[in-house]
């Protein structure tokens, strides 16, 4: 974990869980593996707060924890990861995926769940559909069995999946503590369990209920949920968390049809999904490839309103195979019929166009032509980079000394003799794209903790007034409701002077910016990530 | 009674000179001592190198060595007139240009192969050119390097630098517009494509142009000056190549059709970008010159940074 990542967890563990548990948090992330008594004695704070802000970060799937490393009597540790954390930047693009393929229903399952960490299926669906009541016009309400159908579409994809029991192994077991203790350094993970997509048998049934404002009533409705859940749901001990790898697949696929489309057109993006989604389960997270799809499986596959023939599809299967940018589209004639196979790792190629990208807007449209000069040609001198791109001697070197002090392309000497003159030295410019995309995923770490601050500042500089607006409103609600006259109330519109309320709407319109850049940056940031995840296990292939 | 005439022909001096400069015409190579001595059996030594000698002085004849023995050489007569006048150290430093060819030679070059001090031969070359017998072309390679050739000769291509140069700068400006245009061309091609409504096949097919058809629309803008060639066309899309916005296949062709080389032709075709541009940069810190100075606590802090505060108000 670099230095930027642990900025930007400390940062996003403090905006999520506060002070402390970014304390907590932060210390593990520096300091490893760390038993309780370790962390409260470092980081100097009292226990019953540390116990509870690991209780909290437990909770959230972040932390996890195993016996010691000296053997089965040793004080358990606490470990933290740092990716999961990280995924807490994500959390609105997976709350905003759930609701552009599930509904409402689906955004608020989600969205519950990640608040949790986990739930169990009957609290969730109880939670969701009082939610959607309450939301929803007077007369009408939510049925239970829509918002289990909701959640059991979701465990189908496999957006959502049993945790892993959260008791190491070795320490609970009855009988077998001392006979064999594994080793249990690697936490579980939910995969390994057999039964991780499988919906429990559920006794729920009724509606969502509507919370009153009036205390007696909503006394009334929890203790009655209460007794519901505690007599009737018979899922006690499943709990569920969100699988973000399965969100991140998602993520990813949508940007291989994106760019499909934009590359070439609508129709072949939508052939692409279709592949995509045909194979979204049966392939394995990180394959190199899909399954492969026979041609007539694509061609049933496809929905019935996109009025595609069936030579026409082959016309597209075959342009997409041809088409340079989309080489990792194979087929191979397998007895009759087109066996296709989409190679995922179109997305590093997506991930080497958005540094490209960002070359072209930071340091020109020649600079990116220099660069992907390099990529393709691998080694060239100065003089050839000069020739191939066109560009006046000059502004070559220029360019080219500017992107080495960026440590975006790489100078190697290749010494004709043994002194390493100058005069007598090869200078050949290389591209390294591994360095490259991890130097641009520290920058992106970089922009979205800086951002992240700019937001608390913003709201710290701006928190009077923005609170006395909020008071001025609810003064206003107050008033009106109550038939006070409205007399004292414009009292409190003319206190509240005009430029105060400009300046609180300015400062919200700030936020919003840096909330919705937040997004675009993170977008970019995953494609790096997985570009770069990609591109590692490659070069460990090799 | 031939061998008493060609005894007779062969003692005239004149003779021997005659049959030497018809010897030098058959091979305009030159010709070694050997092939001399093969023609004219019976002409002594000496008075071969007497005729020799006189053809040299005169400065008809060039003598060269080569890796087997002395080459003599005829020398053309035009320069043999342009010269005269003119002392032996002007004639070796002309000689030497000359065989720089459109190439070109160095003033030190010249040195080196002369012998001649450095101040001589620039008093040589300076005389020369106010003859107009040679001319100094200056490089594109090195700015301050001048190269000397005959007055008449077409500089190279590696001197001058092609269609790209003018003046020995690097016409940047002319080079874009190229690039744009060649662009604009493909692109309207491979919209005209998208638009015809036909199968997707015939659709990207008919998007594609051959590196002829480019260069035919560029010559028919008329914004060039200077004639192009096709494989000056051709680096200019090989530029929109590596800017990501054009395609090359290469096809086989029939020999003969217009824009095929060696049995091969070019095909371009204007593409789409993969991506809009990236959520980075959309920030300023994206862009931002100061990047890794910027801490938060710091002189430069995310909390009081100009660029943020004007974009947050843009």
């Amino acid at each position: 974990m670099t230095a930027q990542e642990e900025r930007l967890c400390g940062l996003l563990l403090q905006e999520h869980f506060g002070e402390v548990v970014e304390k907590v948090g932060t210390h593990l992330l520096c300091n490893g593996n760390l038993n309780l008594r370790a962390l409260v004695h470092e980081t100097k704070l009292p226990l019953d707060l540390v116990k509870k802000s690991v209780c909290v970060l437990v909770q959230q799937g972040m932390c996890t924890f195993c016996t010691g490393r000296r053997g089965p009597g040793a004080p358990v540790e606490y470990q933290i990861c740092g990716e999961k954390v990280l995924h807490m930047l994500r959390y609105p693009r997976y709350i905003y995926t759930a609701k552009s393929l599930y509904g409402d229903t689906g955004e608020l399952i989600v969205e519950e769940i990640l608040q949790r960490g986990q739930m169990t299926m009957s609290n969730t669906v109880s939670t969701v559909a009082d939610r959607l009541t309450h939301n929803m016009p007077e007369g009408q309400c939510m049925d239970y069995s829509e918002v289990v159908t909701a959640f059991s579409r979701l465990v189908e994809t496999h957006f959502l999946q049993r945790s892993a029991p959260m008791t190491p192994a070795g320490s609970s077991t009855s009988g077998g503590a001392d006979s064999n203790p594994p080793s249990v350094t690697e936490p579980i993970q939910p995969e390994t369990n057999p039964d991780c997509y499988k919906l429990p048998y559920i006794n729920i049934s009724g509606k969502g209920k509507r919370t009153r404002s009036d205390d007696g009533d909503a006394e009334q409705s929890t203790a009655k949920k209460a007794k519901t859940d505690n007599s009737e749901s018979g899922d006690e001990g499943i709990y569920w968390q969100v699988n973000f790898e399965r969100f991140h697949l998602h993520f990813r696929d949508q940007a291989i049809i994106s760019a499909v489309a934009s590359k070439l057109d609508q129709t072949s993006s939508e052939i692409v999904r279709t592949m995509l989604r045909m194979s979204e389960v049966t392939t394995p997270a990180n394959a190199a490839f899909t399954q492969a799809l026979s041609a007539n499986e694509i061609f049933r596959s496809l929905p019935s309103t996109y009025n595609i023939a069936r030579p026409i599809l082959d016309q597209y299967l075959t342009l997409l195979v041809d088409d340079p940018v989309c080489l990792h589209i194979y087929s191979q004639i397998h007895a009759t019929s087109f066996l296709m196979t989409v190679c995922v790792h179109l997305c590093s190629l997506v991930g080497l166009c958005h540094y490209l990208a960002m070359l072209c807007v930071r340091f020109g449209s020649r600079s990116a032509r220099i660069f992907r000069l390099l990529l393709r040609k691998r080694h060239l001198e100065q003089k050839q980079v000069e020739d191939f791109a066109m560009v006046p001697a000059k502004e070559a070197k220029d360019m080219l000394y500017k992107l080495l002090s960026e440590n975006l392309v790489q100078l190697q000497e290749i010494p004709k003799t043994p002194d390493h003159a100058p005069s007598r030295t090869f200078y050949l410019y290389t591209v390294n794209q591994l360095p490259t995309a991890r130097l641009l995923l520290q920058h992106c770490y970089k922009t979205v903790g800086n951002l992240i601050e700019r937001r608390l500042y913003e709201t710290k500089e701006n928190k009077q007034t923005s609170e006395k607006s909020m008071i001025i409103t609810k003064i206003g609600i107050s008033c009106s409701t109550t038939g006070r006259s409205p007399l004292s109330y414009t009292k409190v519109c003319v206190w509240s002077t005009c430029p105060k309320t400009l300046q609180v709407f300015v400062c919200s319109l700030h936020l919003v910016k840096l909330m919705s850049v937040n997004n675009c940056i993170d977008n970019c940031n995953r494609v790096l990530f997985s570009h770069g995840s990609s591109n590692a296990r490659a070069c460990r292939l090799k | 009674m031939t061998e008493v005439k060609v005894k007779k022909e062969s003692t005239d001096p004149v003779d021997i000179e005659n049959r030497i400069k018809e010897l030098c015409q058959q091979f305009p190579h030159g010709i070694t001592d050997q092939v001399i001595q093969n023609d004219m059996p019976h002409v002594e030594a000496k008075q071969r190198a007497s005729a020799i000698n006189r053809l040299l002085s005169v400065g008809q004849l060039d003598l060269l060595r080569s890796t087997n023995g002395l080459l003599y050489r005829l020398k053309d007569g035009q320069s043999a007139s342009k010269i005269k006048g003119s002392d032996n150290q002007e004639k070796l430093v002309y000689q030497i240009i000359e065989d720089a060819g459109n190439k070109g030679i160095w003033s030190r070059d010249i040195r080196y192969k002369s012998n001649l001090p450095l101040t001589e031969i620039n008093k040589i070359l300076k005389n020369l050119e106010s003859k107009k017998l040679i001319k100094a072309v200056k490089s594109v390679a090195a700015s301050k390097k001048k190269v000397y050739m005959l007055y008449n000769l077409q500089p190279d291509r590696s001197v001058t630098g092609g269609a790209w140069y003018s003046d020995q700068d690097f016409e940047s400006e002319f080079v874009e517009v190229l690039n744009q245009q060649c662009f604009k061309f493909l692109q309207s091609k491979a919209e005209a494509a998208r638009d015809s409504k036909q199968s997707p096949m015939v659709q990207r097919n008919s998007s594609f142009a051959t590196s002829h058809e480019v260069w035919k629309y560029i010559c028919e803008l008329g914004i060039s000056k200077v004639d192009l060639s096709m494989e000056d066309i051709e680096t200019i899309l090989n530029t929109l190549i590596f800017d990501g916005k054009v395609e090359m296949t290469i096809i086989a062709a029939k020999e003969g059709t217009v824009g095929c080389v060696d049995g091969q032709m070019k095909l371009y075709r204007g593409v789409n970008p993969i991506i809009q541009p990236t959520g980075l940069v959309k920030t300023p810190c994206g862009l931002c010159p100061v990047f890794n100075d910027c801490h938060e606590g710091g002189e430069i802090s995310p909390s009081n940074c100009v660029y943020m505060a004007e974009w947050l108000d843009f």
